[in-house]
């Protein structure tokens, strides 16, 4: 490395020191942007306890319940996989959208293609064995994601309309489809709306069934799946063109153009791997939980996403940690209305707040220097 | 401070003829990694011009931003007329009468200028608040006709050209009725010719009893206009003098510390086969007007051609059709001799054509990605840094060690943003980049802006060593020495137009300075007078 | 079927249903000019909805109920302007956020204060501001019908829209004040090397936006349905700001680029009762107006141009 220093003079000197100065500043507010997703989660769980103290419940039983309710045991764990399953997914979807500069607001929309997709083909695809039905189901799934992304990707990459808007309305576009498909074409029979049931071959089973050691829960094959897939994306991130191009146009579209990189291009196509993304997600929730598709088929998996990859600061890996969080708050929030007699709707306050703080970084740096100038304060005293 | 100084330049009285109207005492200010200014004591009277002279870092514009509020110092006082002010913000410099024309104009383009010039401070109507339209156009005017300063009162300021924004610039300090002007680079951006006329402009101020402080990096203006000139260098005060009291050599030693060459030594070219045509290209801006109107250059093998004009003729949209960034209209793009009019970026990279961009953070540099992917970029689709797709992270990393030792750039570790280099280090990234892939044609445009003069030697000396290698390099920059000292052609760009021609070293400034106007001499046809004029 | 199709009422309700988009839109409009991107118009808008109904059913006052309304509004509006103002925070995100919680902090709101989630109890809601009277025979009758429809049979809250549309459009370029919001939106280092305070004309222009969704809100539960439903805002919102963009962020554009999507949602609405003749399914007549935002879009937004400092957080010592 060429870090012989040959200018040995009194102003050199003092610009080294500046320099170190410089780069402990910088480790200064690494380490904050690695604490912040904790912070971020202490500060959210810290406001949906003075609001359930507002409200006139205890907090403590509340947390309490709530953790007994996703840790308590092998069938509790076993939920809070079950839900932190989409979520990684659709955790995933988000996350490469964000690398890409590209934010996939509307991956419910693509979710709910992907699941009707499934729905369909694994119907479809009765009486084949699983080895060629789940890949199809879920290859199915993934182009109906793409597809509904691609249109909104289009529009940014030709004209520059805001993602933010055409994935929104194509997230309300897409939940009217799939409605009246579930209601109308492809409607069971019977009176409610809904798909017909998947055939075995079509659906993921349990974890507790494959491996039979483990104690019966509603887990299934998808977290796998999700885990898998997360390894996949961090890899195509780091590893691969593809995934260079992506970073650069989500870093800086002009200096990626100037270095050959399609920014159009590269938008379609990462704007559609983040739909397939999140169509995946509707793939799992229909072969692993619902076997089958119908209108309530999704709690906001797709908004729930952008928390998970915001709390991952979009880092495939953390997505993983970030969707079980979120499953497990989930997966013990009716524990907690049970025993506490707090609203599980408490949940999505604390979600918000962590979108606000981590996607607000400022927030917490802010916070943080708050504390510490406070500290030095006293410390003078 | 600074004795070495004292030694160079007989320095004969210390501080401003008559009582200071600005005064600036023992002036810190810190950035994280800089010492900006560094106990910095600096004073302007009535009636004089002061010429602020240092390299780009030395901390002229920081101390001036300090003055003018837009940077508080860490320690140190500002006193006007005599008295100690606190100035915290723009508003308070201006209450205490002192005005900035910024290097980087501080006006709302969409706006027109009398908008602009009474923004802020808008006169209005009974009803509070409804701006009286008719008294700001005849306040402007007035003022445009006492101080000389022609420009059209309706225009927007986005049709005008670069030296009528200054004006503008100025007009709004005038507006506020400014006793202290401070203008920081403003002939960065002139042609020769505007660049009388502004010190014309300047004089007429000053005899009005302004006081006038000028940043500025460049010796021979600070030799022609300036009264009184304080040299800064690393954030301190390295002398101070008069021209009277001083040559160009030794104020440059003050400058940088050191010996310094003024021109490059460069051999006689050896041209050889034409490598770069560009014939009858036309192209439009962003805005969808013409913007290069019908341009033919050659580059041959073993030369360097230097395109020379005020910013906006087209330079930049000329470099961006070349480089399949922009689409040409009209006309065409060979390299030796095969056309690449059509080409997109990546094929004309691939091609053997580099591009040196002229802003390094916006287009030069992702400041996110760490050195080594910076070094890729461009090249991460071709072996040996990827295959099938998949990044050889090994074969990246070598070759950019190779690349960073090779270039000297300074910095802890390849892996780090970079976004943490120094401005010159990040240059010497760019150049690391885009020579190290040995291109035929190198396409550098202002190269060295913002450069200390260590980097800007450095650049240049890559630039001269890429064409003794046989190389083709075509050179745009505003930087009108810059072109005179590089170039072995050199051609002047005027309204999408190359309109003159000349081999290096044959011309004065002053011939290439009356093409750059378009070769009208005084008059900017595209800068319409108060009264009236064509309105883009 | 046509004459059942087109009638004054037709008119008049495509105004109605505009109105909280419109609201929003020049709301947005003002705040986009300052440079600050709001796309928690949907969440200020159903917290205006939901404190405006919960303020009124306390208090027995829909007039109460408005400015309940707007006053949560502006809470959440405070939220985002702290955070992209002040913090110099991803405005996107700050919005998004807001967004989430604005539906979450209703629906926990709802189970705890009416002990279920859904739909609140009803109020009677604010009638029209005039009261003309209609009918006989004739030409003049009829004409006089029309006029009296679509121009006089408002609710206070949906003219109040009309003149903020009309107001704004003016003062953002006669006015002191339109100039210097103007020029934040464009170059705030301008603004702020000449004294303007870049932070208070962002924090006003971010207030004036939840203000007028605040508004919206209340148009919403007060005005129109007379009670509150979770998540009852529907995307309108954002269906806002694709018309702000339509209207080339001048408010008097983002209010009649909103009347084109109330008409769209009119008649989706008028041809529903027609469905035995049309025989299209419902879903489809639902997602008209979310389909017309994307046609819009389409057609538009390249050729629009945005402020140049959109988004950008600006710090004074930068």
């Amino acid at each position: 490395m060429p870090e012989q220093v040959i200018d040995d003079s009194p102003e050199h000197r003092a610009q080294e020191a500046e320099r170190r100065f410089a780069l402990e500043q910088e480790r200064i507010r690494r380490l904050i942007r690695v604490a912040t997703p904790f912070i971020s989660v202490a500060i959210a769980i810290l406001l949906g306890s003075v609001v359930i103290a507002l409200s006139g419940k205890d907090p403590l039983l509340a947390f309490g319940a709530m953790f007994s309710g996703a840790f308590g045991g092998t069938r509790q764990i076993g939920e809070t996989l079950l839900r932190a399953t989409p979520l990684i997914f659709t955790g995933l979807a988000v996350a490469y959208g964000f690398r890409s500069g590209l934010f996939n607001i509307g991956a419910e929309g693509q979710l709910f293609l992907g699941g009707i997709a499934a729905a369909f083909v694994g119907v479809m695809l009765a009486g084949y064995p699983w080895m060629i039905s789940v890949p199809l189901v879920l290859l199915a799934a993934a182009l109906a994601g793409a597809a509904w992304a691609f249109i909104p990707a289009l529009m940014k990459a030709r004209i520059g309309a805001h993602e933010v808007i055409t994935t929104m309305m194509f997230s309300y576009i897409g939940r009217y489809v799939v409605s009246w498909i579930i209601a109308g074409p492809f409607k069971d029979k019977g009176q409610i709306p809904q798909t017909p049931e998947l055939p075995e071959t079509s659906q993921l089973p349990r974890l507790s069934d494959v491996f039979t050691f483990i104690e019966p829960n509603r887990a299934h094959l998808g977290i796998v799946l999700g885990i898998v897939l997360a390894v996949v994306v961090w890899w195509v991130l780091k590893y691969t063109v593809l995934g260079y191009e992506a970073r650069a146009v989500g870093f800086n579209p002009t200096a990626a153009q100037t270095g050959g990189i399609s920014v159009s291009m590269t938008t379609v196509k990462s704007l559609c791997i983040s739909g397939a993304l999140a169509g995946l997600a509707g793939a799992v929730e229909v072969m692993g939980v619902h076997h089958r598709m119908f209108d309530q088929f999704s709690s906001g998996f797709g908004f729930t996403g952008i928390a998970v990859a915001l709390l991952a600061k979009n880092n495939p890996i953390g997505v993983i940690a970030a969707a079980i969080l979120f499953g497990s708050l989930s997966a013990g929030a009716g524990t907690m209305q049970l025993e506490a007699g707090v609203s599980q709707k408490v949940i999505s306050v604390i979600q918000g707040t962590i979108i606000f703080l981590v996607g607000a970084e400022a927030i917490v740096s802010w916070a943080v220097k708050r504390i510490r100038s406070m500290k030095e304060a006293t410390d003078v005293r | 401070m600074a004795p070495d100084a004292t030694l160079i330049c007989s320095a004969p009285e210390t501080g401003p003829a008559s009582a200071p109207i600005l005064e600036l005492r023992h002036i810190t200010k810190r950035f994280p990694g800089v010492l900006a200014n560094d106990d910095v004591s600096v004073a302007v009277a009535p009636g004089e011009v002061l010429a602020l002279l240092g390299e780009n870092g030395a901390g002229k514009s920081t101390l001036m931003n300090v003055a003018y509020g837009l940077l508080v110092a860490d320690s140190g006082e500002i006193l006007v007329n005599g008295e100690v002010v606190v100035i915290k913000a723009a508003r308070d410099a201006i209450k205490l009468r002192l005005g900035m024309v910024h290097q980087h104009f501080m006006l709302v383009e969409p706006l027109t200028v009398t908008e602009n010039i009474v923004l802020g401070l808008e006169p209005t109507s009974r009803f509070g608040g409804v701006i009286d339209r008719a008294t700001a156009r005849a306040r402007v005017i007035e003022l445009s006709h006492r101080y000389g300063l022609k420009v059209d009162p309706d225009a927007r300021v986005r049709d005008l050209s670069v030296g009528n924004q200054q004006r503008v610039e100025i007009l709004k300090a005038l507006y506020r009725d400014a006793r202290v002007l401070i203008l920081d680079e403003p002939t960065a951006v002139l042609t020769p010719q505007e660049v009388k006329e502004l010190f014309q402009i300047v004089r007429e101020l000053v005899s009005e009893g302004l006081a006038v402080v000028i940043i500025t990096h460049k010796l021979d203006e600070v030799m022609s206009f300036a009264d009184r000139i304080v040299v800064m260098r690393s954030g301190r005060i390295a002398g101070e003098t008069t021209p009277g009291a001083c040559d160009q050599a030794s104020l440059a030693r003050m400058m940088v510390g050191r010996e310094v060459v003024l021109r490059v030594e460069k051999s006689p070219s050896v041209p050889g086969d034409p490598l770069l045509e560009v014939r009858d290209l036309q192209v439009s801006d962003d805005r969808k007007l013409p913007a290069v109107k019908g341009v033919t250059l050659t580059v041959r093998a073993g030369e360097v051609v230097g395109i020379a004009g005020v910013d906006g003729n087209g330079q930049r949209e000329l470099v961006e059709t070349i480089m399949g960034l922009r689409r040409a209209s009209k006309g065409s793009i060979l390299l030796r001799g095969k056309d690449i009019t059509r080409d997109d970026t990546r094929r004309t990279i691939a091609s053997g054509v580099s591009h040196v961009p002229e802003d390094r953070h916006r287009r030069g540099l992702v400041l996110q990605f760490d050195l080594v992917e910076n070094i890729a970029l461009g090249d991460q689709r071709k072996r040996p840094f990827s295959r099938y797709g998949v990044l050889d992270r090994v074969a990246i990393n070598a070759e950019a060690r190779r690349r960073i030792a090779d270039y000297d750039v300074r910095t802890p570790s390849s892996h780090v943003a970079a976004a943490n280099l120094s401005g010159g280090n990040q240059q010497k990234l760019v150049l690391a980049r885009e020579i190290g892939r040995d291109p035929d044609v190198l396409i550098a445009a202002q190269p060295t802006r913002g450069l200390d003069v260590g980097a800007i030697e450095f650049v240049h000396r890559r630039i001269l060593a890429e064409r003794d290698r046989g190389k083709g390099v075509l050179l745009v920059s505003m930087e009108l020495e810059e072109v005179m000292s590089l170039s072995d052609r050199i051609l002047v760009m005027y309204g999408g137009l190359i309109v003159a021609e000349f081999e290096g070293g044959t011309v004065t400034d002053e011939e290439i300075g009356f093409f750059m106007m378009g070769g009208l001499g005084e008059h900017d046809p595209k800068s319409p007078d108060v009264s009236g004029g064509e309105d883009a | 079927m046509f004459a059942e199709v087109v009638t004054p009422e037709l008119f008049a309700s495509a105004v109605r249903l505009a109105t909280p988009i419109a609201l929003a839109a020049v709301g947005a409009s003002i705040c986009e000019r300052a440079g600050v991107v709001n796309i928690a118009m949907e969440g200020l808008m159903l917290i205006g909805a939901f404190s405006g109904m919960v303020t009124a059913l306390m208090t027995g006052s829909a007039w109460l109920g408005v400015i309940g309304a707007v006053t949560g509004a502006l809470i959440f509006a405070s939220l985002h302007a702290w955070a992209s103002v002040n913090l110099g925070a991803d405005q996107v995100i700050s919005g998004t956020a807001i967004n989430i919680l604005a539906l979450g902090t209703t629906g926990f709101l709802m189970e705890t204060i009416f002990g279920h989630p859904g739909t609140t109890d009803s109020v009677q809601t604010i009638g029209p501001v005039f009261d003309f009277p209609t009918g006989g025979e004739g030409p003049f009758a009829t004409v006089w019908l029309w006029i009296d429809t679509v121009f006089l049979s408002y609710t206070p809250i949906v003219y109040f829209g009309m003149f903020a549309a009309i107001f704004l459009t003016w003062a953002l370029y006669r006015t002191r004040w339109g100039l210097r919001l103007r020029s934040l939106g464009e170059h705030p280092r301008a603004a702020d090397t000449v004294g303007i305070n870049v932070l208070k004309g962002r924090w006003f222009a971010v207030l004036a936006s939840g203000f007028m969704s605040g508004l919206a809100g209340a148009n919403l539960t007060l005005e129109q349905v007379g009670s509150f439903t979770e998540g009852m805002t529907n995307g309108r919102g954002f269906i806002a700001l694709a018309a702000m963009i339509f209207g080339r962020w001048i408010p008097g554009g983002g209010y009649l680029a909103s009347l084109l999507f109330g008409f769209a949602d009119a008649l989706q609405l008028k041809l529903q009762l027609f469905s035995d003749i049309i025989r299209i399914p419902a879903q489809f007549f639902l997602m008209l107006p979310y389909l017309l935002t994307v046609i819009v879009l389409a057609g538009v937004v390249g050729r629009a141009v945005a402020p140049t400092a959109i988004g950008k957080p600006y710090s004074e010592k930068g």
